[in-house]
């Protein structure tokens, strides 16, 4: 048998063959991309403003803090209700997140391509682009001059600020359903309507309760941050404690946040692996809700490289 | 021989809802009715929010104001350099400590274990919160920001990317160990290559966050355009914060088009 | 030289997966290993190399030994033990030069490696290794676009670039084709006999084994059930090795099943 392998010892002076390829291009192009992202660096760093002298005595100032900061106040801060508005900053995501649940159910099938034909997905699609794009803290603060300073202000602009992101990853999933109920209910003389109802809901709504889930512990974290403006909920505490720089105060309600929202994901996401186990679809991990923002494309491809394959028929 | 025809079992009875399953549905109910008032449900509002009046006041848009480079574009600008300096650092710190937290490329379980708490707690603090913090303790209001964003950079890439580690293919990593290779050049070797294209990817959708993030973080205290919105939302010229977000808006798709080709061409 | 002394692994599920094995291997030997899935033939190798701990006993590698080892002993040893895969194992998404040069972990430094900087040498070697196993030409070729047999040349060559004393092959033709598998193994035993490398190969086909191997180990359920020349092994010996019949699975190519 031929063998490819040579194992005669090599002599220096005889023509080499075949031909050693260069190095390809391509390695030039990754060098340009590097130096191209470090050139933005130094832009970046350079509009900021900062002396040398400022950028040394930062580490030290943090340390302070710090320092400051140890043992967190615990008492001080539970006598002033922070737990109370722990709790209220719960509830303002729990609102929110159910409001922009309601609305978005029916615009996700709206935007769908399997539900409804381009000429109303495609506007449905756009609104909720511009939804996504409208940053829900000024949303917050429009709805405080309408309804007053306090907590329902935040809970409706989580409320409609979610409904962009939950309409889209809500309609992301119900287009990656096979067709085949659809059609089998049409084929029996069911009409649009009841396709949609008991072909495709029963199919798809466990996946959107977990996007809905996903996204409540998100807006956990956004109504902690709508404190800060006088929307409800704890970063109100956080605000006034930093102001008056009682730095134990500060990571006392910190650490309470940091608890809640812990608590939250840990409850939330095993909440959520159940609801997507049950339904025969694997675990829906932080990852891959992300990528449900990328467009699903990593997702749909990582599917495909596994060997599930588009559940698209 | 009889013919004895056997019937079809009887009918099994519609399963009857389980009372564990009733039980929790009156919960969130239940829940969400308490919620609701705890937050100051009011359904009226859910229509005067929409038809304030106050929506009059961002038509028509103050273009010449926008227009003015002192006003719009100098402040996007930097609000732009504190993203970019927040993804940048963030992404770097991201690949060494993304490496530390997978359990295939750990080098030991301690690590493994303190990194992971470390991280996920850190990804658990509300971006703005962490600025509002770092802004009071660094005194400047754009350095304090793009800290803020460079901590919530690293912890939301850490885990993305930590992810799809675990889910690499662990075989080229045991043969560059089966070569003599110390850890970390064995994991450079045999696993970067496979995971690097999602890491750019990531890295990508991270600068998207940031970008929105950092438009935000003006507000409360950060610099950049949040500033400059803050500041004329007090003196209600919306028309004017109508003008600014559309120009960030714009500014917010072209970075997501760029993003997306940076997406299809990496992986 | 490799010396196996009463060597027992256990994984950490209780399976035995070598029970009291002993055998030593000289210098410049040509060992095939055969047994069943499971019979301990992967493990076998892997001991050798560091890569599955032994639970008891001792194995010597050229003095040094290899149980308990760790640290810069370990890769030490392992830098002189190559290894090529069933599943070839390489870094698909990156160049066939990127694979190659991972045979020079050991002695090139971490701050070099990490960021690409070969030293020259490394990559005379890296490429002296291509050309011997005849696929210089796809140096810059991302491993993914070549085929089955091309892949275990290149794993192949990024053993040898490790100019290595000992070459252990983990069912190195089990994803090949018969023309290839047959090209494989021609290649190792040449390497064997005109390199000098100690070569250990675990093997699935017996008809396989019966050609190109010298020297015969039997696995049975972890335990070292016959050792010796090829020329005494017979049908009868196989079916002890494996404890049934020889059925048209355990052999490559259809002819040898019917002819035999």
């Amino acid at each position: 048998m031929t063998s490819t392998i040579d194992t005669a010892p090599v002599d220096p002076g005889a023509p080499r063959t075949p031909e050693r390829p260069r190095p390809p291009v391509a390695k030039w192009w990754r060098l340009a991309a590097g130096l191209g992202v470090l050139f933005a660096f130094l832009w970046g760093v350079s509009g900021l403003d900062i002396t040398a002298e400022q950028l040394g005595r930062a580490p030290g100032n943090i340390w302070t803090i710090i320092e400051l900061s140890v043992p967190p106040d615990f008492r001080a801060v539970l006598e002033r209700g922070a737990l109370g508005k722990v709790f209220e900053s719960v509830y303002i995501a729990w609102t929110g997140t159910v409001i922009a649940a309601v609305l978005s159910l029916p615009l996700a099938f709206l935007a769908s391509n399997n539900v409804v034909p381009a000429w109303v997905r495609i506007p449905i699609r756009q609104f909720f682009i511009i939804v996504r794009a409208f940053p829900e803290l000024i949303l917050a603060t429009i709805f405080l001059a309408v309804v007053g300073l306090g907590p329902w202000a935040g809970a409706l602009a989580i409320g409609f600020s979610s409904v962009g992101t939950l309409g889209k990853w809500s309609s992301e999933s119900i287009e990656e359903v096979a067709g085949g109920p659809v059609e089998a209910i049409q084929a029996s003389g069911g009409g649009w309507l009841s396709g949609v109802r008991w072909g495709l809901l029963p199919q798809v709504f466990p996946t959107i309760v977990a996007h809905w889930l996903f996204r409540f512990e998100i807006n956990v974290r956004a109504s902690a941050i709508f404190g800060l403006i006088g929307a409800g909920g704890i970063g109100g505490e956080i605000s006034s404690q930093v102001q008056f720089r009682n730095w134990q105060n500060v990571s006392a309600v910190l650490i309470m946040v940091v608890v809640m929202v812990l608590v939250i994901d840990a409850v939330s996401g095993a909440v959520r692996r159940r609801i997507l186990a049950g339904s025969d679809r694997g675990s829906v991990d932080a990852s891959q809700e992300a990528l449900g923002d990328l467009g699903g494309f990593l997702t749909r491809r990582r599917e495909r490289a596994a060997g599930d394959g588009p559940s698209t028929s | 021989m009889a013919e004895t025809t056997t019937l079809s079992p009887t009918r099994p009875r519609k399963p009857r809802l389980r009372i564990r399953t009733v039980v929790i549905a009156i919960g969130i109910v239940a829940f969400t009715i308490y919620a609701a008032r705890q937050s100051g449900w009011d359904w009226g509002s859910f229509v005067t929010v929409w038809t304030n009046p106050l929506w009059g006041r961002f038509w028509p848009i103050d273009w010449e104001w926008v227009s003015d480079r002192n006003n719009v574009l100098d402040p996007l600008i930097e609000t732009f350099q504190i993203a970019v300096v927040a993804t940048v650092i963030g992404c770097l710190l991201a690949l060494p400590i993304g490496f530390l937290m997978s359990n295939l490329t750990t080098p030991n379980r301690p690590t493994f274990v303190v990194v992971r708490s470390v991280m996920n707690v850190i990804r658990a603090i509300p971006d703005l919160l962490l600025a509002v913090i770092l802004v009071a303790a660094v005194s400047i209001g754009a350095f304090g920001g793009a800290i803020a964003l460079t901590v919530f950079s690293t912890a939301v890439l850490v885990k993305l990317f930590s992810e799809t580690i675990d889910g690499a293919d662990p075989r080229p990593l045991e043969a560059a160990l089966a070569a003599g290779g110390r850890h970390t050049a064995a994991v450079r070797a045999g696993v970067l290559p496979e995971v690097f294209p999602a890491y750019v990817a990531y890295s990508a959708y991270v600068f998207e966050l940031n970008v929105r993030a950092s438009v935000v973080i003006g507000l409360v205290g950060g610099g950049g355009i949040g500033r400059v919105i803050e500041a004329q939302r007090q003196f209600f010229r919306y028309d004017r914060i109508f003008g600014v977000l559309i120009v960030i808006f714009i500014i917010v798709m072209i970075i997501e088009q760029i993003s997306d080709a940076i997406r299809r061409r990496v992986l | 030289m490799i010396e196996f002394d009463d060597v027992s692994v256990t994984y950490r599920g209780g399976v035995k997966a070598l029970r009291n094995v002993s055998l030593t291997i000289d210098d410049g030997e040509f060992v095939v290993v055969v047994g069943l899935s499971g019979a301990g033939k992967s493990t076998l190798l892997r001991a050798l190399n560091g890569l599955v701990p032994a639970t008891s006993g001792s194995i010597q590698f050229n003095g040094t030994e290899v149980v308990g080892a760790k640290g810069a002993e370990l890769r030490k040893v392992r830098s002189q033990i190559g290894m090529i895969f069933q599943t070839f194992n390489l870094a698909t998404r990156t160049t066939v030069m990127n694979n190659v040069l991972m045979g020079r972990l050991a002695t090139v430094p971490t701050w070099r490696s990490t960021l690409g900087l070969w030293p020259a040498a490394d990559k005379e070697l890296a490429f002296r290794a291509l050309e011997r196993v005849g696929i210089v030409d796809k140096a810059y070729v991302r491993a993914s676009n070549l085929s089955g047999g091309q892949q275990q040349r290149v794993g192949i060559a990024r053993a040898l670039a490790q100019e290595p004393s000992v070459m252990l092959a983990d069912e190195p033709v089990a994803a090949l084709d018969p023309v290839t598998s047959h090209q494989v193994m021609g290649d190792l035993q040449r390497i064997n006999r005109d390199l000098g490398i100690t070569t250990l190969i675990n093997l699935h086909f017996l008809d396989l084994a019966r050609s190109y191997g010298k020297r015969l180990i039997g696995l049975r359920e972890g335990q070292l059930v016959f050792d010796g020349d090829i020329a005494d092994v017979d049908d009868d010996t196989f079916r002890e090795i494996y404890g049934r019949a020889i059925t048209p699975d355990d052999l490559l190519s259809m002819d040898a099943a019917s002819g035999g």
